[in-house]
């Protein structure tokens, strides 16, 4: 147990001056953070450090809302809002739920969900990686993130009432028509970047990247939405170096939340769960990157590189591998799709009966 | 016979719901292109003249090294009148050397050439005035700046006004594609807000003139920089340590949690059946059995309450860090035909998905009721189309009348 644990002999003066920074770079980086005082007050509950902590939560659990946004929703509102998200998360406290609504106490409280939250996940990571700055033409080169998304809400029992085969024919009809129209705009978007692409070439100081891209362009074509962007990139950046100081000195956050082990715990059992917890995060790891599985395809957003002809391009991956990926993995589903609706005809078929039943004559072109 | 096509009410909740939720997600697609397409097709018209011209009256070219963002973006009328000058410039360098390409005449001096390579010839009489002045700013060249500056020294004026005036009667051509550019770049350019420029700037025609302003490059690669240095620390022995720390709060949260017995919330079941399904498909796939088609119809349907989608095999975890990757493209094609396969994967995702769902609804529906009866086949022939050609095509039924009695 002892061999993974690092004894450090500290300054006292250093250690006084490690808390307050780690937590100051903390609430850098994190959208709405309160300042390390605000995080001190919290510790010992008192009532003044509750709402800041509470606006905190809210912008961290909804990271989906824009900057401005979180003025719109009351203290209440926002209240309610964090205790709901918090426990769909599974929070294992119930001291959470019982803090009143208005929002005015439970700064202690608080504090222990921030804490169980960034111990659970990359939480400032995250968050930055879903508000970040795009400054390429991206296109993601798997379907996982729109998989992700939930599926609709279970629907709540309405007064709609039953409803007619011939509408969902009409709804099938419909989303056939609306993706034809998404291969045709897509089409164009492709072929339009071609061109700018080209336009551009030579021109970005990045020579791995060579030219510019929309975004790029944009801010060139239009001065003050230039201004903006940079304004954006540059406090992203601050929030990034402070997420790196964050990590650098996080421990000492967490020495100060556990504080001191209580009696119930053994130095076996802590090395036992340390173990087998580290065990499942390795193995989830490998599960997670595709351990050597010839599916294992690259995943996320990638910027798009238009190379001229012949040329070899630096690193990067290249479009006919992921088309080649793409394909084989288009030949799969539509294996799968075809499968199910044989399993569908066979059934149905039974279903009707064997003849001399009515005679089923299937459409053409198949 | 309408009866027939009505459906129980709660299958079709859930199925309307399926469709709906499928013809939104189609639609937000279609939106966040409708917005790349706006800014794309307007980036590849003819640029309007920026509002805010930013011609600043300073007392010299070198006022600041670090020119804030601001003013070093040029509007389109100052890379018009900067690309006037460069071409008088690189006429002037050629009279100098004594390479003439006097004799070719003047074609339509026109600043709607293709790209600077191709553009017409020049006149002959450039005047030798003008090019001593041109000849002497060009020595004054500043070290690469990297951006087009654009102030006025007032004291220059009417001399920029006679040779925007000259050059509109010769037409300069570049000496090749890569002078102007590196003309341009390393210039102090000094313009004028007075003169017009004939034509409004296009990427097509201009394109390979732009820079990107240095404020902008720097943030830009401290990002990118950032960027790496975020998704690559993650194993380090500090990092372990405060893992560790991190594992013995968590389970400090856990027994004083005020709750009996531990808890799992609906966020976190849904997680550990997606890495269960991952690795059951890793394992399968390990064990060299065929792919996806059987294992995706093995896992089996999904209870009530949540609609989960098909999970994939694909390596990400619950929240990857994102870090710069590129995806090099050699032509428009081929970009094409990523982008529309990309579009069939996601859409048959999406039909394998609602398959299941109308599988699971409409099936149950079909043997329940009474069989053989005119409504029931029509229903048949409905449910049919929907589950076997995707709502595309309809069978035929031939059925036998029985004779009146």
């Amino acid at each position: 147990m002892g061999r993974r644990r690092r004894r450090r002999r500290v300054d006292p003066a250093d250690a006084a001056r490690a808390l307050p920074e780690a937590i100051a770079a903390l609430s850098q980086t994190l959208p709405a953070g309160p300042s390390p005082e605000t995080f001190r007050r919290a510790k010992f509950d008192r009532p003044e450090a509750a709402p800041a902590l509470w606006r905190l939560l809210f912008r961290v659990l909804s990271p989906q809302l824009a900057d401005g946004a979180s003025a719109s929703f009351s203290p209440e509102a926002q209240v309610r809002s964090v205790k709901l998200a918090l426990r769909t998360q599974g929070y294992p406290r119930r001291a959470l739920a019982q803090l009143p609504d208005d929002g005015s106490q439970g700064g202690r409280e608080l504090l222990l969900a921030l804490a169980w939250l960034l111990a659970r996940g990359p939480l400032p990571e995250r968050l930055l990686t879903q508000n970040r700055v795009q400054l390429g033409d991206e296109m993601p080169v798997c379907e996982c993130e729109a998989l992700a998304s939930p599926g609709p809400p279970a629907p709540s029992v309405e007064a709609d009432g039953c409803v007619d085969i011939r509408h969902l024919q009409w709804l099938m009809g419909k989303l056939r028509f609306r993706w034809r129209n998404l291969m045709a705009s897509q089409q164009e978007q492709c072929a339009l970047l071609g061109k700018i692409h080209s336009y551009t070439r030579g021109c970005h100081s990045d020579r791995s990247l060579g030219h510019l891209s929309v975004t790029e362009t944009e801010l060139l074509r239009d001065p003050e939405g230039g201004r903006q962007l940079l304004r954006r990139l540059e406090r992203e950046n601050a929030r990034l170096q402070a997420a790196l100081e964050w990590r650098r000195r996080e421990l000492v956050f967490w020495r100060w939340m556990v504080g001191g082990r209580g009696p119930q715990w053994s130095a076996a059992r802590t090395a036992l769960r340390e173990a087998v917890g580290q065990d499942l995060a390795a193995l989830r790891q490998a599960c997670e990157r595709g351990g050597g599985c010839s599916l294992a395809q690259p995943h996320g957003p990638h910027r798009l590189v238009r190379t001229e002809a012949g040329a070899p391009g630096g690193p990067g991956l290249r479009a006919p591998e992921v088309i080649e990926a793409l394909r084989s993995q288009e030949a799969r589903l539509e294996v799968v799709l075809r499968q199910l609706q044989g399993q569908c005809r066979q059934e149905l078929a039974r279903l009707v009966g064997a003849p001399p039943g009515p005679v089923w004559i299937l459409p053409p072109g198949r | 016979m309408d009866t027939a096509f009505t459906l129980l009410a709660g299958s079709s909740r859930r199925l309307v719901a399926e469709l709906r939720d499928a013809l939104d997600s189609c639609a937000e697609r279609q939106r966040q292109l409708e917005r790349s397409l706006r800014v794309s097709r307007r980036l590849l018209r003819a640029w309007e003249p920026a509002e805010t011209l930013a011609p600043e009256p300073t007392p010299g070219p070198e006022t600041n090294e670090e020119a804030p963002s601001a003013a070093c973006i040029p509007s389109p009328q100052d890379l018009k009148e900067l690309e006037l000058l460069t071409q008088a410039l690189e006429k002037a360098v050629r009279v100098r050397k004594g390479i003439s390409k006097a004799g070719e005449g003047n074609k339509a001096p026109s600043l709607k050439s293709g790209s600077i390579a191709t553009s017409p010839a020049t006149r002959a009489s450039y005047p030798p005035s003008t090019s001593h002045r041109a000849g002497s700013r060009a020595s004054e060249t500043k070290p690469p700046r990297g951006i087009l500056q654009t102030r006025v020294p007032t004291k220059d004026l009417p001399e920029r006004r006679l040779l925007s005036v000259g050059d509109q009667a010769c037409m300069g051509q570049g000496a090749g594609a890569t002078k102007p550019k590196s003309g341009l770049r390393n210039e102090q350019i000094v313009l004028s807000a007075a003169s017009q420029a004939p034509e409004a700037f296009t990427l097509k025609d201009k394109g390979i003139l732009l820079q990107l302003p240095e404020a902008f490059r720097k943030a830009a690669s401290r990002n990118s920089r950032l960027w790496a240095q975020l998704s690559s620390t993650q194993t380090s022995d500090s990092v372990d340590a405060a893992t560790t720390a991190k594992t013995q709060f968590l389970q400090k949260m856990q027994t004083t949690s005020g709750w009996p017995g531990p808890r799992l919330s609906a966020t976190e079941v849904e997680a550990e059946v997606r890495h269960l399904q991952k690795a059951c498909l890793l394992l399968r796939l390990r064990m060299g059995e065929e792919l996806t088609a059987v294992v995706e119809q093995q896992l089996g349907p999904w209870p009530e309450g949540r609609f989960p989608r098909a999970s994939l095999p694909c390596g990400g975890g619950a929240d990857p860090i994102w870090s710069p990757q590129l995806l090099l493209y050699s032509s428009t094609q081929e970009l094409q035909t990523l982008a529309a396969l990309r579009l069939r994967v996601a859409m048959l995702h999406q039909q394998i998905h609602l398959e299941k769902v109308l599988m699971a609804e409409l099936l149950p529906l079909v043997s329940k009721q009474e069989p053989l009866g005119p409504p029931w086949l029509a229903l048949c022939r409905a449910v049919h189309s929907l589950l076997c050609e995707g709502g595309q095509r309809f069978l035929t039924i031939l059925r036998e009348d029985k004779p009146a009695d």
